[in-house]
């Protein structure tokens, strides 16, 4: 599938950024005895890769605590794609992954109530044409979530970054953090 | 109220802030600063507020691919005889396993997994999977394509 080269060096500022994120580029060019400017080429080069991707988590309490639902769709098969952009183009819905097995497609999203994930699923997703089944399963309680592994690439070339592009393009020496 | 967790709740201030760093996670706290009129210090308090209380994680995330990770699976986990948080806990002890949700339905559990190929999962993952008690049938969804992925929302823990 896909061919990645990470060096040993990408590999360790990936896992000082992990423990991390806010660490500045002077910390990380001290601790691994090198110098700044390598550090934050390679950084960029890492997030223009699409491997890397600088974000903020906000608990979902600040959100209202939205309900968590995992939907899984049964279709035609030769409208999955299609169906796939239909249901990614809407706001509630945060993942779509097309999937081989149990279901065709799965989404993933955050509602309201438990009254609009029932609404979703039955009035905006079963309708669609080419759907057979839509399977509804609420998450009660998660006990583990790594989202420091996600899908940050989309689609087979390098596409232009999907957000802050050339945010950093001159980021100065300062730390993130200030100190 | 419990204060720890994310029992407090953002102002306006706070909000702003939180949109710039999910743009861009390593942006300086002076450019935020700049970019909302309010000093370096205030940026620094209320970033540090955030995080110490847990209402906000700043992530360096790394694409599945950034570690090789080819395969991703989505398997809804039947459990019989034994409490479905017992077996969820035991599962997300698997370093593959990188989600494990309790849920309502047809089935107990909803994990993520991801190896870095077929050989791997048939060798290892399932098989750590099958070994735990209490797990009486599991249904696997192979990820052919990631056609969305937000994740800027977490989950309360």
């Amino acid at each position: 599938m896909s061919l990645v080269e990470l060096d040993e060096l990408d590999r360790r500022i990936l896992d000082l950024l992990g423990e991390d994120a806010r660490l500045s580029n002077r910390s990380i060019a001290r601790r691994l005895g090198l110098v700044e400017g390598t550090i934050r080429a390679r950084i960029k080069r890492l997030q223009q890769r699409r491997l890397l991707r600088f974000t903020a988590i906000t608990d979902n309490r600040q959100h209202g605590r939205p309900t968590l639902a995992f939907i899984g769709i049964r279709n035609d098969t030769r409208l999955t794609r299609e169906l796939a952009a239909t249901i990614a183009g809407i706001e509630e819905v945060r993942s779509v992954i097309i999937t081989l097995g149990r279901f065709n497609l799965l989404a993933v999203g955050l509602f309201p109530t438990l009254e609009s994930l029932i609404e979703l699923a039955n009035n905006r997703i079963l309708v669609l044409p080419g759907v057979t089944q839509v399977e509804t399963s609420v998450v009660v309680k998660s006990i583990k979530y790594n989202e420091r592994m996600a899908k940050i690439g989309f689609g087979a070339d390098a596409a232009p970054p999907l957000d802050g592009e050339g945010e950093d393009e001159d980021e100065d020496e300062e730390d993130q953090s200030d100190d | 109220m419990v204060s720890d967790g994310a029992s407090y709740q953002f102002d306006e201030i706070d909000r702003a802030i939180v949109a710039l760093l999910k743009e861009n996670g390593r942006i300086t706290n002076r450019d935020i600063a700049r970019k909302l009129n309010i000093t370096r210090a205030t940026v620094g308090t209320r970033i540090a507020r955030m995080t110490s209380t847990g209402a906000l994680r700043i992530v360096a995330a790394t694409d599945f691919a950034a570690y090789g990770y080819d395969v991703l699976l989505a398997i809804g986990v039947e459990v019989h005889g034994r409490p479905a948080e017992e077996v969820a806990r035991e599962l997300a002890r698997l370093p593959e396993v990188f989600a494990v949700h309790l849920v309502t339905g047809a089935r107990e559990l909803e994990i993520l997994v991801a190896a870095h190929d077929f050989a791997e999962l048939s060798n290892g993952v399932i098989d750590g999977i099958a070994g735990i008690p209490g797990i009486r049938s599991i249904d696997v969804g192979i990820a052919a394509d990631i056609v969305k992925y937000q994740f800027d929302v977490g989950i309360s823990r």
